[in-house]
């Protein structure tokens, strides 16, 4: 969990009164704007297709989201300074031995987006239920499900931003999602059988089993999963933003898609537009962190963000009734979780940090024996520098989307990588 | 309304001195350590005696002389057991809470002590953010038990519960942050938001029996500005709470008769109306949140009375002001909360002057302290408390918080008062 994340933490290196001014944050959102707007053109394809009142709500989620992204953009300057001056900073442990190893980073930036997601959300609603004619909101079922999904996403960030300045054992870390989870399953009122797949239905006997509580403990752990999940796939500079965005995209290219293809399903329609809803604004608003945060990171994210995003994807894919689909897209992160159980459960000695190690001379980093998905990248694909360390992993992460969205996605971000350059 | 430049921050504006040492000297993490971070045991004993006091009427009342329906008494003691047991887990997280928040630096030093030996203490800020989870946790569980809900119910608790969090989040970040005090004016306003769209009650008021030839309306429907006033009474009551403070006990110990006031009044209320469900879920409504409170609130008290073991921290005030704003509003009492709110509403209006500059602000307001005889003196700062001590003379700190807690304990009663009076004549 994130103890292995303290390798950017403010404790490493205290006391001695290092005099660095506040370094100033250089955010390269013109680049992650341009790219953006190229990986949006697939979704944007599939929206224009969209039924009218869909299209509307959805496009009017979009400006309020865009709105988010530009208000994140300018905010994040401004708490880098307050939290540096609380002393909520870290140093790069992967540039230590170069003179950037010794700038002060502001970590726990996850606040501000937290903050602003919320209010976007919040606003969006509010103003949706003013307009009649995009009033999507009028069933009090929708209304229970967005208040108690902003509950437990306003929940995860408040413990989330707890964590980053109390620094709470991870014994309580493990058990803090399903506490915020809680509301959701109080308004979670779908069904909780699972479709039996055909082949296995001779040995089972039934078509639909009804898993009752079992599914409700299943979105549990699915809500712990997620946060715990994006947390340890983390160390390199842009990481967790960077499978968040991945992740976001290919949910909305999903709930795009099921949109057009259900017009005769209304209530589905409607879960999948409560996705978007939320998903939008968590893109937008991570854009804007990622240009700050991708390498050379200007700030960290902090616990506060790894733990925001997780939740926000376990809730719309919970109450959007798409959690198998969203475990697929999550597989770097299962392959992680468990390449690094060994290490987890104590069963291998399980160092403070298990990053890759770092060569100040050849500016490469080189693959440990510790279990987790990006030294065994470093092992098989040999020493890479960093933000090419972070563009693979990305690129797995596209990967890994089914069919037509991982062509949509692959293509993407290959158009991302040549933009962005082959750094050295 | 508050600012930590202006007016004192919820703690006796201990937080300037921390924060000073901070800028200056980056704090010298694992070398020097302390090792064993306690704070003094919880008054409890002291805390359960004012309980029984203000728990007493209200329990007389909820369980003997009114006639509550089986369904609902069962819901509301479902809740009292859940609020209970809250108040244990407060009271042991608090010392463990304390250690870590000690750690990292979130502390401040008692002024109201300056000169003595408690002066030097350390203490630990912030303790609002145990409260505010372990109040979450159990008004997210209750949930669950609560048999009578029907979809209306759940929007509103639903979006109760997301403007407390969003407050208790917000009030954390400026404990940790300390952000300016113009952001703090305006974000309480996006908390109340969730609110205003679950509010699916009448926004007309009634107008009183005198001045219906005047107006030649018998009931005006407000529409948004009926909304307006809700979002401005959020806005309001965090920022209140706030400014009448700085003494040991006395943010806590106004939360803490005010919820009692409320439990009173809901209680009645639910009794006086037996024909009309609606009303009575909406009281009812109010008591789930308010009890809660009230035992979190109890526990934080154990520890905060005088002398303080621990402060509170703005995340605290805000907390307890927005969920009392959410009660009001969601209960449809919002007059009867501004009534009892009638030491805070005088406070804000001595501290006008200053707030609004008209008349120099220190950076804290607090009465003067005097070592060698431990009393405090008033100051000429507009505040209630310095306003008190200049009235009643020069006293200790822990009368003093007396006197002001039984002031807000008057407020109450002359409020019940003034609907008793005015029942026939008002409605």
């Amino acid at each position: 969990m994130s103890v292995f994340r303290r390798n950017k933490s403010r404790r490493t290196k205290q006391g001695k009164n290092k005099s660095i001014s506040v370094p100033k944050q250089n955010s390269t959102w013109p680049k992650i704007l341009g790219v953006s707007a190229v990986i949006l053109l697939p979704y944007a394809y599939l929206l224009m297709k969209i039924d009218g009142e869909f299209k509307r709500s959805i496009l009017m989620n979009g400006a309020f989201s865009f709105v988010g992204f530009c208000i994140t953009l300018s905010m994040i300057p401004v708490a880098s300074r307050y939290l540096i001056r609380r002393n909520l900073f870290g140093f790069d442990l992967n540039k230590k031995g170069t003179p950037q190893g010794n700038i002060k980073v502001p970590e726990s930036l996850g606040i501000v987006v937290g903050i602003v997601f919320l209010i976007v959300v919040i606003v969006f609603l509010g103003v949706s239920m003013l307009l009649p004619h995009l009033n999507f909101i009028a069933n009090s079922t929708r209304l229970v499900q967005y208040n108690s999904a902003l509950t437990s996403i306003g929940f995860m960030i408040l413990l989330g931003f707890v964590d980053d300045v109390l620094d709470v054992p991870w014994r309580v870390k493990l058990v803090l999602p399903l506490v915020a989870a809680l509301p959701l399953l109080m308004a979670y009122n779908g069904h909780t059988a699972i479709v039996i797949p055909k082949p296995l239905i001779p040995y089972v006997g039934l078509e639909m089993l009804d898993l009752g509580w079992m599914y409700k403990l299943y979105m549990c752990l699915l809500a712990v999963f997620c946060t715990n999940a994006i947390n340890i796939h983390a160390g390199i500079n842009g990481l967790e933003v960077g499978q968040t965005v991945v992740i976001a995209f290919a949910i909305l290219i999903h709930n795009i898609m099921r949109i057009g293809a259900s017009t005769d399903n209304a209530e589905y329609q409607q879960a999948h537009l409560f996705s978007i809803h939320l998903v939008q604004p968590l893109f937008a608003t991570s854009l804007a962190l990622l240009s700050y945060n991708w390498y050379p990171s200007s700030v960290f994210v902090g616990d506060t963000y790894t733990y925001f995003a997780g939740m926000t994807i376990a809730v719309v894919g919970i109450l959007g009734h798409y959690s198998e689909i969203l475990l697929l897209f999550f597989a770097p992160q299962v392959v992680n979780f468990i390449v690094s159980l060994p290490q987890l459960a104590g069963i291998i000695p399980c160092p403070r940090h298990r990053l890759p190690r770092f060569d100040p001379n050849t500016r490469l980093l080189m693959g440990t024996h510790d279990g987790t998905l990006v030294n065994c990248c470093l092992r098989w694909l040999g020493s890479m520098s960093e933000p090419s360390l972070c563009i693979v992993l990305l690129s797995l992460q596209c990967m890994t989307c089914p069919s037509p969205q991982a062509i949509a996605c692959s293509f993407s971000f290959l158009v991302w990588w040549l933009l962005v350059g082959w750094y050295k | 309304m508050t600012s930590r430049r202006r007016a004192p921050s919820a703690n006796g504006a201990k937080i300037p001195a921390s924060k000073q040492t901070l800028i200056d000297n980056p704090p010298k993490q694992s070398s020097s350590e302390e090792p064993n971070i306690t704070i003094s045991p919880s008054k409890w004993s002291k805390i359960i005696f004012l309980s029984s006091l203000l728990l007493l009427p209200y329990a007389y009342l909820l369980l003997i002389h009114l006639q509550i329906d089986g369904e609902l008494k069962r819901s509301i003691l479902i809740n009292a057991a859940m609020s209970f047991i809250g108040f244990l887990l407060t009271l042991k997280l608090i010392p463990v809470a304390s250690r870590y928040v000690i750690r990292r630096n979130l502390f401040g030093y008692d002024i109201n002590k300056k000169g003595t030996s408690q002066g030097n203490i350390k203490v630990p800020e912030s303790l609002g953010i145990v409260v505010g989870i372990v109040f979450l946790l159990v008004a997210i569980l209750f949930q669950h038990f609560n048999f009578t809900a029907d979809s209306i119910w759940l929007v509103e608790y639903n979006a109760a519960l997301a403007s407390i969090c969003f407050m208790i989040l917000l009030g954390f970040v400026d404990d940790v942050l300390d952000v300016p005090w113009r952001v703090k004016l305006v974000l309480p306003s996006f908390a109340a938001l969730p609110l205003l769209m679950a509010y699916a009650g009448h926004t007309t008021i009634v107008i009183p029996k005198p001045l219906i030839p005047y107006v030649g309306l018998e009931v005006l429907d407000l529409g948004w500005i009926y909304k307006l006033y809700m979002g401005l009474l959020a806005v309001f009551c965090t920022n209140s709470i706030n400014i009448h403070a700085g003494i040991n006990g006395l943010e806590v110990g106004q939360t803490v008769v005010v919820a009692s006031g409320i439990l009173i009044h809901n209680v009645m209320q639910i009794g006086a109306s037996t024909d009309n469900p609606e009303y009575q879920q909406a009281h009812a409504f109010s008591i789930y949140l308010v009890q809660p409170l009230f035992a979190t609130s109890l526990a934080l008290l154990s520890y905060n009375w005088y002398p303080s073991s621990v402060f509170v921290g703005d995340t605290y005030t805000y907390f307890a002001g927005m969920t009392m704003a959410v009660v009001g509003i969601l209960g449809h009492y919002s007059e009867t909360l501004l009534i009892f709110f009638a030491p805070q509403v005088v406070n804000f209006l001595l501290s006008l002057p200053q707030l609004a500059g008209i008349i120099p602000c220190p950076r804290h307001r607090l009465p003067k302290f005097d070592p060698k005889t431990g009393l405090l003196t008033g100051t000429k700062d507009g505040t209630l408390v310095n306003y008190s001590l200049r009235i009643f003379g020069s006293m200790s700190e822990q009368s003093l918080c007396i006197v002001l807690l039984f002031l807000q304990a008057i407020a109450c009663g002359f409020c019940f008062l003034l609907r008793w009076l005015l029942a026939g004549w008002y409605k």
